[in-house]
């Protein structure tokens, strides 16, 4: 990587010629960044070696927690980063749209299929999502890509097999409930007069500018949208995280256990731990295999449909995208699918 | 200042996530957080984010934006989001790595857990051999222990078992849980299990949340106050530290 450092080919916007100091001062920064993580670095394991910083159990328990969400799902979030880097630099700009069905209906049900080729799970999800956008999708287009990828990307349909096999449709169950979950709600959104006006003022500024920016090296645009990406989505992974650790300390587990085998309440109950657990698409089916015995095969599969598209950290990353009352609308459209999905598998396996 | 810090901070709190994580990783200790089957990928990734970090604050790409100004609510909301992830990304490198404790624990009813309830089965177990049982975890035990309380069964079998103690809601005074969380997907999804040890006046010596090695044997509960059938009566009963890998998966 270090040979691409100074190449500043394309630095034709400014107006004059910075290239010395520029190379000279990407030098500096590289010095800069890497004394930095090793100052993180030596810092952690000095704090590391200590007894306790005097954090009381409960506390602790939260910070654990939290850093259980943060570090669970970081890695899906950089390869979301890292995918989203290549549809939008590397890929050539019409590969996706050219062999997409033009009429509406079978274009979001090809759009809905895209994630069996892309191993993201939903925090991961978002970043692609914002990069289709920017790329030309329309936003309801988007949408169904973002509801239907976490759920049949190729690890979450691996490790849901392994975790359940195919007994009581839960793994079928799961994949035709999210195609169906994304597509309809791709549909209703596809409704709506103004798409533009479900985005965040931020985003839709950025999809507006996006096409005739400055030019960039493809390096250079790289790192733009790695750097452009973690800040709107860190900060919202950190929090998202910290308030799921802190609902799980104040809400005794047993109080939605003890619903599990009732076929309604049950599937309220998978909602509210879904929503409020906040672990990633492509772990949820190892989360929810020690309550298999305890629920309702219907209710576990409310749970592995509706928490890859609606939990706290979910909502927290996907704010950044889309407005307020967009994300109420599709939390409520999404519930009562899902709910509908695991109450026909109750009353039917 | 301010666009240039919400620009960059991002990056900030990714690379000190990163290093958090590749330091656990190092010093084996990812494992307090997930399970270990994602160990690698973890590490992978977190060493790709760390080097694409440092080089876009080499590279520092040109800004693209029109920088707007955050004016009254949205800037308050942007200050305090920065704050807070600020404030999490310091007990990342902070807060030294630890399990969950009993608070979780008690928390999350590790009576009623029925975690592992098919890890032994009584029939196989009846006549095995003592190496065997000498192998068995507090899971096991707790299994075997939900399926039969005849104690004519627990008789001739030695229980040598780690974990941290837990006090019991009926009978903290000479009751506590030996206790193990069990792991699928990460600490978030950890279920607690736990064999009730019947050790009078134990908070003299030991600590809640004290890992400890004990073996014994299983016997009619003693304690007028608790209503369990059967409890383990330790002979040794040691302070031990907490093993590498805490979780049971």
């Amino acid at each position: 990587m270090s040979t691409t450092l100074p190449a500043s080919v394309d630095d034709h916007h400014h107006q004059h010629d910075h290239r010395p100091r520029r190379s000279r001062n990407r030098w500096l920064w590289l010095a800069i960044g890497t004394i930095g993580v090793a100052a993180i670095f030596a810092l952690r394991a000095f704090t590391g070696e200590l007894e306790s910083v005097g954090v009381p159990g409960l506390t602790a328990d939260l910070l654990t927690l939290a850093t259980s969400v943060i570090i669970e799902s970081l890695p899906f979030v950089v390869l979301g980063i890292l995918l989203s880097i290549v549809v939008q630099t590397w890929l050539p700009d019409d590969l996706l749209m050219r062999y997409l069905p033009q009429r509406p209906v079978l274009r979001r049900a090809a759009i809905s299929l895209f994630g069996i080729a892309l191993p993201v799970c939903e925090c991961g999800n978002v970043p692609l999502a914002r990069g289709l956008i920017l790329k030309g999708f329309s936003v309801p287009e988007s949408m169904t890509f973002l509801l239907a990828a976490p759920i049949i990307n190729p690890i979450t349909i691996v490790t849901t097999h392994q975790a359940f096999g195919f007994d009581d449709g839960i793994l079928v169950g799961r994949i035709l409930g999210g195609l169906a979950i994304a597509n309809i709600v791709g549909w209703l959104f596809s409704l709506h007069p103004q798409p533009n006006a479900m985005l965040t003022g931020r985003f839709a500024q950025q999809c507006a500018v996006g096409s005739h920016g400055p030019r960039q090296s493809r390096t250079e645009k790289s790192l733009d949208i790695f750097m452009r990406e973690s800040s709107v989505l860190m900060p919202a992974v950190f929090i998202g995280s910290l308030i799921a650790g802190a609902i799980q300390v104040a809400v005794p587990r047993d109080v939605l256990v003890s619903l599990g085998s009732n076929p309604l309440w049950s599937i309220l109950a998978m909602m509210a731990l879904a929503f409020v657990i906040s672990v990633c698409s492509s772990v949820d089916a190892f989360f929810i295999l020690p309550f298999a015995s305890t629920f309702m095969p219907g209710s576990i599969v409310t749970f592995l449909v509706f928490g890859p598209i609606i939990d706290i950290k979910m909502l927290a990353i996907m704010r950044t995208t889309f407005t307020a009352k967009v994300l109420l609308q599709l939390s409520l459209v999404v519930a009562l699918m899902s709910a509908c999905i695991g109450l026909v598998i109750n009353y039917v396996v | 200042m301010w666009s240039s810090l919400q620009r960059w901070w991002g990056v900030i709190l990714i690379l000190v996530a990163v290093s958090a994580t590749v330091w656990l990783g190092a010093t084996q200790q990812l494992v307090l957080y997930i399970h270990p089957r994602y160990v690698v990928f973890t590490v992978v990734m977190a060493a790709l984010a760390l080097v694409m970090g440092v080089l876009s604050l080499a590279i520092r790409p040109a800004n693209t934006e029109e920088a707007v100004a955050p004016r009254g609510w949205s800037r308050v909301v942007g200050g305090v989001a920065l704050l807070l992830s600020g404030a999490i990304a310091l007990t990342l490198v902070i807060v030294p790595p630890t399990t969950l404790s009993s608070a979780t624990a008690s928390q999350r009813d590790i009576v009623g857990s029925t975690v592992g309830s098919d890890s032994q089965n009584v029939d196989e177990v009846a006549n095995a051999d003592d190496e065997l049982i000498a192998s068995f975890t507090v899971v096991d035990w707790s299994s075997l222990l939900r399926q039969t309380s005849d104690p004519n069964f627990y008789s001739n079998k030695t229980a040598d078992v780690v974990g941290f103690i837990t006090a019991s809601e009926d009978d903290p005074a000479n009751i506590f849980y030996l206790s193990r969380f069990t792991v699928t997907c990460c600490a978030v999804d950890a279920q607690p299990t736990g064999v009730a040890v019947y050790a009078p006046d134990w908070a003299n010596e030991f600590d809640v949340d004290a890992w400890v090695e004990i073996t014994g044997s299983f016997e009619i509960n003693p304690s007028s106050r608790s209503d369990l059938a059967l409890v383990l009566v330790p002979e040794t009963m040691t302070v031990v530290e907490r093993p590498s890998e805490p979780y049971l998966y």
